[in-house]
């Protein structure tokens, strides 16, 4: 009997020792890397785009919503019916500007802040930040030409051959 | 007879280099008919209508009367259309277009060599001259077309050279331009596969585009190629052929206006235009009218229905002739600029079986593919400016092949030496015109 319970005691010890040194409190390390918003490098796109891709990326882009399957086996067959594809390309892009439906900027909105205008068209098209020249270029063009329209911009982004790489 | 003189008449390309044509350019025009679809001997040149397909006795003749001189066949007519009234389906023949056949005014080269048994190689045997028996679909031509020897040769520009295909499949949009190396995309041929792109779907994806003004265009083309440069793509990165900015506007007035005159009834069509071929034809009369293009080549392909229906294979191959001729005389009598100073070629890319597979059509006639020696007999025949009269060949005496066509056209234009000069083509090629 004595001999029972000096057991349990022991098994009752080895126990607490157990749980104790198991529940000892982890440190919380958080490691020293600053945030950071990753953009593609030009000379990174090597690859291009199929007519899907570039057609689906497009549309999202334009419209903010997904183009349907139908929608794109029809545009995908009617640009590869063409033998350039530049000239499908800005024809189909003609078509969705005739929407009333596209999500794009104001024209008053380019001209009030066109260094921003111009950022912003390479990061939603390019996924880049413009190089300096990049933004003098376009900012200097934009000014000095009041006929051009947003539509104008849109239209040279998405039909350019940056565009069609990744 | 030999008509490749010889004559230094330098010009200078659009690439600044001076250079001299090696012949005298024989005509000004081309338009090359790919006969397409696998079209056999019997029933097409050699006009044995039913008699050497269906044991039928008596029924030969001529079911060809724009391509071929000869009388029809006066038995069991089923390939002209229907005359209603309970009479036979396709009893009554198209009338003859053409005042004369091409026989009658042209160069018939009645057994030729095809290279392969197949649609894609042959097309690729007709648009390259090249030995490519390996060419697989889904792929460009692995060596240069015609368009890009023409274009860096003859220094074409890319609305000189045309492809209209007949549709999407069967790889046949890739046909305006390979990507070999030392020619390339950027010498490609211009292509619409014009019954999708005129079609009701190219019309609702392209057809409601905003006909923008010179002055809106030009900002945008400047920002584009300012895009361009900056990003400097390579020539061998080149995913398509390459129109100027003033080029590309011009096609996209085209495709806007072949839409208008859809809308008022003008497209040009020939009097029978039931089937593919024909909406290929009338897309091919209207580039030719707008663009008046140096070279236009488009194919047709209704005749590939011979896999499982004769009767219906009879139906297309008078159709495509009826279709043929009426091309010609639009040519003639509606574009003066190309009138009587214009070749056509007319050839298929490859023949069909001596014998039929078990399939029976509607009229219990069997149906006939295309993979044995016979399918290796075509013909091809030539129309137009300074062609002779003559009948080159016979059964069983084959003279020519199908790479001789990528050679004969560079002839007519005048620059033969330089295009048998590539390492590409047949090197046992030559000019029909060498071959009369």
């Amino acid at each position: 009997m004595n001999m029972h319970n000096s057991g349990n005691k022991i098994s009752l010890l080895l126990l607490s020792v157990a749980v104790l040194s198991s529940c000892t409190k982890e440190k919380n390390v958080t490691f020293g890397v600053n945030d950071k918003i990753v953009y593609e490098d030009k000379s990174l796109k090597t690859k291009r785009k199929s007519d899907a891709e570039y057609i689906s990326i497009l549309y999202t882009n334009l419209y903010q919503v997904p183009i349907s399957p139908t929608q794109l086996y029809k545009t995908q067959n009617v640009i590869y019916s063409i033998g350039d594809r530049n000239v499908a390309n800005e024809m189909v892009l003609s078509n969705y500007f005739n929407t009333s439906t596209l999500k794009i900027p104001k024209d008053s909105e380019m001209r009030a802040d066109v260094a921003a205008f111009v950022e912003k068209c390479y990061k939603r098209f390019f996924l880049r930040y413009p190089s300096e020249g990049e933004k003098t270029f376009f900012i200097n063009y934009i000014k000095s030409n009041p006929n051009v329209t947003v539509e104008m911009v849109y239209t040279a982004f998405s039909v350019s051959d940056e565009y069609q790489y990744y | 007879m030999v008509t490749a003189g010889t004559v230094a008449a330098p010009y200078i390309l659009p690439t600044g280099r001076m250079f001299a044509r090696t012949n005298t350019p024989k005509a000004e025009y081309v338009v090359m008919v790919m006969f397409a679809g696998g079209v056999r001997q019997q029933e097409s040149v050699l006009q044995r209508y039913l008699d050497d397909s269906q044991d039928v006795t008596g029924a030969a003749g001529n079911i060809m009367p724009n391509l071929f001189t000869g009388t029809a066949p006066d038995r069991k007519i089923v390939y002209g259309t229907d005359p209603g009234g309970g009479a036979t389906r396709g009893s009554e023949p198209i009338p003859r277009i053409l005042s004369q056949s091409m026989e009658d005014t042209g160069t018939v080269f009645k057994e030729m060599s095809a290279i392969s048994a197949g649609h894609y190689v042959g097309l690729n045997t007709l648009i390259t001259g090249s030995l490519g028996t390996a060419q697989g679909l889904k792929t460009r031509p692995k060596y240069p077309t015609i368009f890009e020897y023409l274009r860096k040769h003859a220094g074409f520009a890319a609305l000189d050279t045309w492809f209209i295909a007949n549709g999407l499949g069967n790889s046949t949009p890739l046909l305006n331009s390979s990507k070999n190396p030392d020619y390339g995309l950027q010498y490609g041929g211009n292509m619409f596969a014009a019954p999708y792109t005129f079609g009701s779907v190219g019309r609702e994806i392209l057809g409601n585009g905003k006909p923008y003004s010179r002055a809106d265009l030009d900002p945008m083309y400047y920002m584009k190629n300012f895009l361009d440069q900056s990003f400097g793509l390579s020539p061998d990165q080149l995913e398509t052929i390459k129109n100027t900015d003033e080029e590309k506007t011009k096609i996209k007035e085209f495709i806007r206006a072949v839409f208008q005159r859809q809308d008022q009834g003008l497209i040009p069509r020939p009097p029978v235009s039931d089937n593919g071929d024909a909406v290929t034809i009338s897309y091919a009369a209207e580039v030719l009218r707008h663009f008046k293009p140096k070279f236009l080549t488009l194919n047709m392909s209704a005749v590939d229905g011979c896999h499982s229906n004769f009767t219906g294979y009879l139906r297309s191959l008078h159709r495509a002739d009826h279709s043929v001729g009426w091309l010609w005389n639009y040519i003639q009598n509606n574009i003066p600029e190309m009138s009587g100073k214009t070749i056509m070629i007319v050839a298929p890319e490859c023949g069909r079986n001596l014998n039929p597979n078990p399939i029976l059509d509607e009229n219990d006639w069997y149906a006939y593919d295309h993979s044995d020696a016979n399918a290796m007999r075509v013909w091809s025949v030539m129309v137009g400016k300074n062609v002779p009269k003559m009948s080159v060949g016979s059964e069983g005496n084959r003279v020519g092949k199908l790479t001789d066509i990528v050679p004969t056209i560079a002839d007519i234009f005048g620059v033969y030496d330089e295009v048998k000069a590539s390492p590409y083509l047949d090197p046992q090629s030559k000019s029909l015109f060498l071959r009369m």
